[in-house]
């Protein structure tokens, strides 16, 4: 029996895989979406409004099975008892790393991916981050620059909805805002105190957040339960499952296959082309073939290119669209973790009502202007302010009735500044097939190597002194520095390994995220960055898969593909 | 929050496509059924002294006043969940272990147990352990919690996300429906991102 033909075959349903899928049926693509995981219903799947008393640990998780089972996903802050069933088994999903070396590689196997519990941070990229490389001779030259992806920021902000507040600053680009989120109490003394004596220099603001602060294309606006990454049965935040894939369903050409572990592309020798890929069932096990004119992967950054690295062909001997060598190199992830905490005094007659699902930015503020001595790039902070909560009375001395009133105030204001670093590209931190090693479906799994260089290690220092910095000027007290020695992989910002470029020799994809090798295959997750910036990539990712289904379908249309 | 203001805060959402096939009582009930406890199964490390002997430690932790107190939170049962499916094995016996010092303590002020002990005697307990689980803390900071620092984490922690305790004193919300960024702090207002 012929396998089922598409014009377009989608490997994946989150971020990138929901937006390649609305754009290419909307450009008028018959389009399947192969998702590995199960399908999710918001009605029974998503737990955000369950309370504690309802969860059978009340939040504790359970210890035994998480150990058992996601010995390497509940290291995620958001791999709880209530989201932990949107992250994978670590039993079932295995790679491997030199123990001395750890990589968290933290996933999500479901319709909608990680869409369902990422962070929802939204920055966009400018020419500082795309002519960094070309800059400073590390990695290669980004095809394109600013110019080139700004109409496609517009396009995926303007349909996806992202509140935040426009600064003008050239290093971090406005963009199609719906009204900002407030600073609580404690973050307006931060702002005031950084805008006093950093002027022009630093600036706070208000998360930009792929969260909705009014009424948006159908869905409703925030109510500030808080843990969006439980779910959200009123769409409020982005996520493909309500935003994208009914975009690409109501066309009417959506075909979405769960279950669908992609094995590899097939690749035509002759025609010198991706015919379609190698489905293994989840369920049944099956071997399955799909067939399409144009294949995207969008399976997530290690994930798509552990499908290119298991695509061997006789002339594609290392993975497809290899012939650069440097397919599965210059892995990046974001350098987390260096920063400063303090006391806000003051204020304790006041509180928040409502717990917003967001927090503060600080721009990039190293080498924008003037060159910094110690070290290339830069980053910028996230965090936010905050009162003590009702679990500080457990640490308190006393019994009765006077720790009963304790539980009923709150502690003091707190603030932290938490930095994102950019990481340098650089080819020795790579991935390779693990030939000892396979996952639940028989697939070839992934041996990473990975590690910080000296760059992003001088990065984190700096920003424990910057941060410390900071709240000292807003007159915060017991201001603590800090560096967290978080591994790579852990910001669940992996990025790179099938990068974009203009010379086919030293890169995988062109300016348009098209294989140089193999034209109608495209990789529009995070596989295809160049460099890391330090802002959170997730609206780049976007606005590349955009980028590139249109250009795709142009070039079906013009009988190039 | 009860459903009408939930119909109200989601109005919105109710009309929109791709809520519409959801009633506001469905919406309420969402992912809710799925998760509710099944009855309860019995003690299975407690036997029934040493569940009265934690309910009744829990009760002075966090005493009845013009809300519930621990009891009403039920706690010897979630102590229990996390005995028999959570703690690691030496962290049981230390919790065990120190139920069992309770009595000896109250032995030694000459009551039968400490569930028979006076109320003063109770206290006098109580008091000295929370004193040697300050010094305990003090003397080294990383070192394995004392056990009254473990039986007031558990009893803090279980009567705030406990229903009555989260309702009482943290007065729940399942849905604010705003965010108010510095508003006069009178009582708690908890919602589902402070658990």
């Amino acid at each position: 029996m012929a396998a089922p033909s598409f014009d377009a075959i989608v490997v994946g349903s989150g971020i990138t895989g929901g937006w390649a899928a609305k754009e290419l049926c909307e450009r008028g693509l018959k389009t399947l979406v192969l998702e590995a995981g199960r399908p999710i219903d918001p009605a029974r799947d998503y737990v955000e409004h369950v309370p504690p008393w309802e969860m059978k640990f009340r939040g504790f998780g359970d210890r035994k099975a998480l150990e058992r089972d996601q010995f390497i996903q509940r290291h995620c802050y958001a791999c709880n008892e209530y989201s932990g069933k949107f992250f994978v088994n670590d039993r079932d999903n295995p790679y491997t790393f030199d123990p001395a070396k750890p990589f968290h590689w933290i996933r999500g196997r479901q319709v909608g991916g990680k869409s369902i519990m990422w962070g929802r941070q939204v920055y966009r990229w400018s020419d500082l981050d795309f002519d960094a490389n070309a800059r400073d001779g590390f990695g290669v030259d980004w095809p394109i620059r600013y110019a080139d992806i700004a109409p496609w920021y517009d396009h995926v902000e303007e349909f996806i909805g992202i509140s935040g507040e426009a600064l003008g600053l050239p290093q971090l680009p406005d963009g199609k805002f719906l009204p900002p989120m407030a600073l609580n109490c404690a973050e307006q003394v931060v702002k005031d105190g950084i805008a006093k004596h950093f002027a022009g220099e630093r600036v706070l603001t208000i998360g930009r957040a792929a969260i909705l602060t009014q009424a948006h294309g159908g869905r409703a606006a925030c109510h500030y339960c808080g843990p969006c990454e439980r779910g959200c049965i009123t769409h409020s935040y982005f996520n493909s499952i309500g935003v994208t894939l009914p975009a690409a369903r109501a066309t009417g050409r959506l075909t979405l296959r769960p279950y669908s572990v992609v094995h590899s592309v097939i690749y035509d020798e002759q025609r010198d082309r991706a015919a379609g890929v190698r489905v293994i069932d989840g369920q049944t096990r099956e071997a399955l073939e799909f067939r399409a004119r144009i294949v995207f992967l969008c399976a997530s950054t290690l994930e798509s290119t552990r499908i290119l690295l298991n695509s061997k062909t006789r002339r594609f001997p290392t993975g497809l669209a290899n012939s650069s060598g440097v397919l599965g190199h210059n892995l990046m992830d974001h350098a987390m973790g260096g920063g400063a905490n303090g006391t806000i005094p003051g204020m304790e007659d006041r509180s928040v009502h409502g717990n917003r699902p967001n927090g503060i930015y600080v721009p990039r503020f190293r080498n924008v202007k003037t060159p910094h001595p110690a070290f290339l790039r830069g980053y910028g902070f996230q965090g936010g302010g905050g009162r003590g909560g009702w679990g500080r009375a457990a640490s308190q001395p006393g019994f009765g009735v006077e720790l009963k009133r304790a539980l009923r105030t709150q502690g003091p204001w707190g603030f932290s500044l938490y930095g994102f670093g950019e990481c340098l590209p650089r080819p020795t931190n790579s991935v390779e097939i693990d030939p000892d090693k396979v996952d639940a479906w028989g697939v070839p799994a992934l041996r990473i190597h990975c590690e910080w260089s000296d760059n992003e290690r001088k990065l984190l220092h700096d920003m424990s002194v910057s941060g410390a910095e900071m709240l000292e000027a807003a007159g915060a007290k017991d201001v603590t520095p800090f560096v967290d020695d978080n591994p790579p992989g852990l910001t669940i910002h992996e990025m790179g390994t099938a990068r974009m470029g203009r010379d086919p020799k030293t890169s995988v994809l062109n300016a348009h995220n098209q294989c140089h090798d193999v034209k109608n295959l495209f990789v529009t997750d995070g596989a295809c960055m160049a460099s890391s910036a330090c802002q959170n990539p997730s609206i780049t990712y976007m606005a590349l898969t955009a980028r590139a289904a249109a250009y795709a379908v142009e070039s079906m249309n013009r009988r190039e593909l | 929050m009860n459903r009408r203001e939930l119909c109200r805060v989601l109005g919105a959402a109710v009309a929109s496509p791709a809520l519409s096939r959801l009633s506001a009582n469905e919406l309420w009930a969402v992912g809710r059924r799925a998760h509710a406890r099944g009855p309860g199964l019995g003690f299975r490390v407690l036997d029934p002294h040493q569940a009265e002997t934690v309910e009744i430690i829990a009760e002075l932790i966090i005493p009845e006043t013009d809300t519930p107190g621990a009891r009403a939170a039920r706690l010897p049962e979630f102590i229990d969940l996390l005995l028999a499916e959570w703690a690691p094995d030496d962290d049981r016996k230390q919790f065990l272990d120190g139920l069992a010092d309770v009595d000896a303590r109250a032995r030694a002020a000459s009551a039968a147990d400490f569930r028979s002990a006076s109320e003063a005697q109770r206290v006098a307990i109580l008091t000295a352990l929370d004193a040697e689980a300050q010094e305990a803390r003090k003397a080294k900071a990383d070192g394995k919690p004392h056990f009254f620092d473990h039986m007031k984490f558990v009893t803090v922690y279980g009567y705030c996300t406990s229903e009555a305790g989260a309702t009482a004193e943290l007065h729940y919300e399942a849905i604010p429906g705003a965010f108010e960024p510095c508003a006069p702090m009178d009582r708690w207002r908890a919602a589902p991102g402070d658990f």
